[in-house]
């Protein structure tokens, strides 16, 4: 099995207060590992130092992507090398399309790999294709990023943005959170049809509701900015049950 | 200073692309203004500063009058738009939507002067300045100038001036866009509104100037 993610030690903070305590993480390549806990244990801000955001800091440990250092790439970099989130709180951008945000970002990741830009005509068919898998509608097009978009659509259209840009590593940042059934449904179903066994995803969640849809390899309990117990999926239904109590860091 | 009588029920639609305005339109009744201007050069001589000057008079009832603005100004660049709608009668209507976009050490400054007669009752008049800081050296200065007598009217006035998105910027980041671009893409988001504005008359000014907003991305 290869290799994918190996966070070793990962100590970061932001605005000097310390969020992330040590984290030790190894994904490879097929697995999908469930990351629950407490609010304020710190998984956003897991989240958030694996993608670059620049509010966090890092203060200890190393991250390594397929063995290069992650932590010292531009955010954009990540993403084209294949770092993918799905964020919590999807962001509105007026004024820039789905089509002209959706194509810019696949294109930039096609330069970092050597590819020729897509013709607008096989763009298109892509979009239209990878909208299908999460039953948006056609007029996505010519919306604005986000704008005005329901809840369940925001999220929708952040696994849409996945299946165009195919990453090998997705993490999913409560993705769940405001969705109801039918959405939860199509939105998990959209991340099952693109597993294969070169990516791997990191479920971010509070419930295990989710984890009925996306079945993890593994479940981590984080708890005050540090991985404290690691289990299969049975792990998430026991937490359901007897919550987070006891597993305090 | 040009001045021009617009008769009644007549419209008057201009476009002024990189070149100063000073423009003084009296209405009568009925008569339909709109004017866009647009300092968007790239390569204009260093410390030249650009003064826009408009005035409007609605001198006759149900007059309509359109002002945008937007200044999209790099290095020691500077332009002032000035505005003077004065609503003389009553029942017209004015919009104005004036945006400026500063980098380097740009300077921008608006002054809008909207003047409601004591008996122009039933006017509609909004005013609408928001501005993008692209740098620390950039500096806008923003003075409406609202006299309002009148009391049975519908005015609205609103001006901003910040950075952009940052939370925006990171999402495309984390889509593979380079922050470069995202910032041009965003920059390219907020002029838009404007250049929509323009209408079919000057429909080639328009999508010249939307694809050269948008050729950034290509």
């Amino acid at each position: 099995m290869n290799k994918l993610l190996e966070i070793r030690n990962l100590h970061a903070s932001i605005g000097g207060k310390e969020i992330l305590k040590g984290i030790d993480l190894v994904i490879n390549e097929g697995e999908v590992h469930a990351i629950m806990g407490p609010n304020g244990a710190g998984k956003s801000t897991l989240s958030a130092v694996l993608t670059g955001h620049p509010a966090y800091e890092v203060t200890g440990g190393e991250v390594l992507l397929r063995g290069e250092n992650l932590l010292a790439m531009e955010p954009e970099v990540r993403a084209r090398a294949g770092v993918f989130l799905s964020f919590q709180y999807p962001v509105e951008i007026p004024g820039v399309s789905m089509t002209n945000f959706m194509r810019t970002a696949l294109n930039e990741k096609r330069a970092y790999e050597g590819k020729e830009p897509l013709s607008a005509k096989d763009f298109l068919r892509l979009m239209r294709e990878k909208k299908q898998l999460l039953e948006l509608p056609d007029k996505l097009n010519n919306r604005s990023v986000n704008e005005g978009f329901s809840g369940g659509e925001k999220k929708k259209n952040e696994i849409f943005q996945m299946a165009m840009l195919e990453p090998c590593l997705a993490i999913l940042d409560e993705t769940d959170s405001g969705l109801d059934i039918d959405a939860l449904r199509i939105v998990a179903e959209g991340v099952n049809r693109l597993k294969n066994p070169h990516n791997a995803s990191i479920v971010i969640t509070h419930y295990q509701r989710l984890l009925d849809y996306i079945v993890p390899d593994f479940v981590h309990v984080l708890a005050d900015g540090k991985i404290v117990k690691t289990g299969d999926k049975t792990l998430a239904l026991e937490l359901e049950e007897h919550g987070y109590e006891g597993l305090e860091g | 200073m040009e001045t021009i009588l617009l008769h009644s029920n007549e419209s008057f639609e201009r476009v002024f692309l990189n070149e100063p305005v000073d423009l003084h339109i009296v209405q009568e009744a009925g008569s339909r203004v709109k004017i866009v201007v647009v300092d968007f050069e790239t390569s204009r001589p260093r410390d030249l500063e650009i003064a826009n000057r408009i005035t409007i008079e609605q001198a006759g009832e149900g007059c309509v009058t359109e002002i945008y603005g937007l200044a999209y100004l790099r290095g020691d660049e500077r332009v002032t738009t000035e505005t003077h709608v004065h609503h003389q009668v009553g029942s017209g209507r004015s919009e104005q939507l004036i945006k400026f976009v500063l980098d380097d050490q740009a300077q921008g400054r608006f002054v809008g002067d909207l003047k409601i007669a004591p008996d122009a009752q039933q006017v509609e008049a909004h005013q609408t300045n928001r501005n993008i800081l692209l740098s620390e050296g950039a500096q806008m200065r923003t003075q409406p100038q609202l006299e309002i007598y009148a009391d049975d009217v519908k005015a609205t006035h609103g001006a901003s001036t910040g950075q952009l998105d940052e939370s925006a910027l990171f999402y495309m980041q984390q889509r593979g866009i380079s922050k470069e671009k995202a910032r041009q893409l965003l920059v390219g988001a907020f002029m838009r509104e404007v250049i929509e504005a323009i209408g079919d008359q000057h429909s080639a000014v328009r999508e010249q100037l939307l694809h050269t907003i948008d050729g950034v991305v290509e």
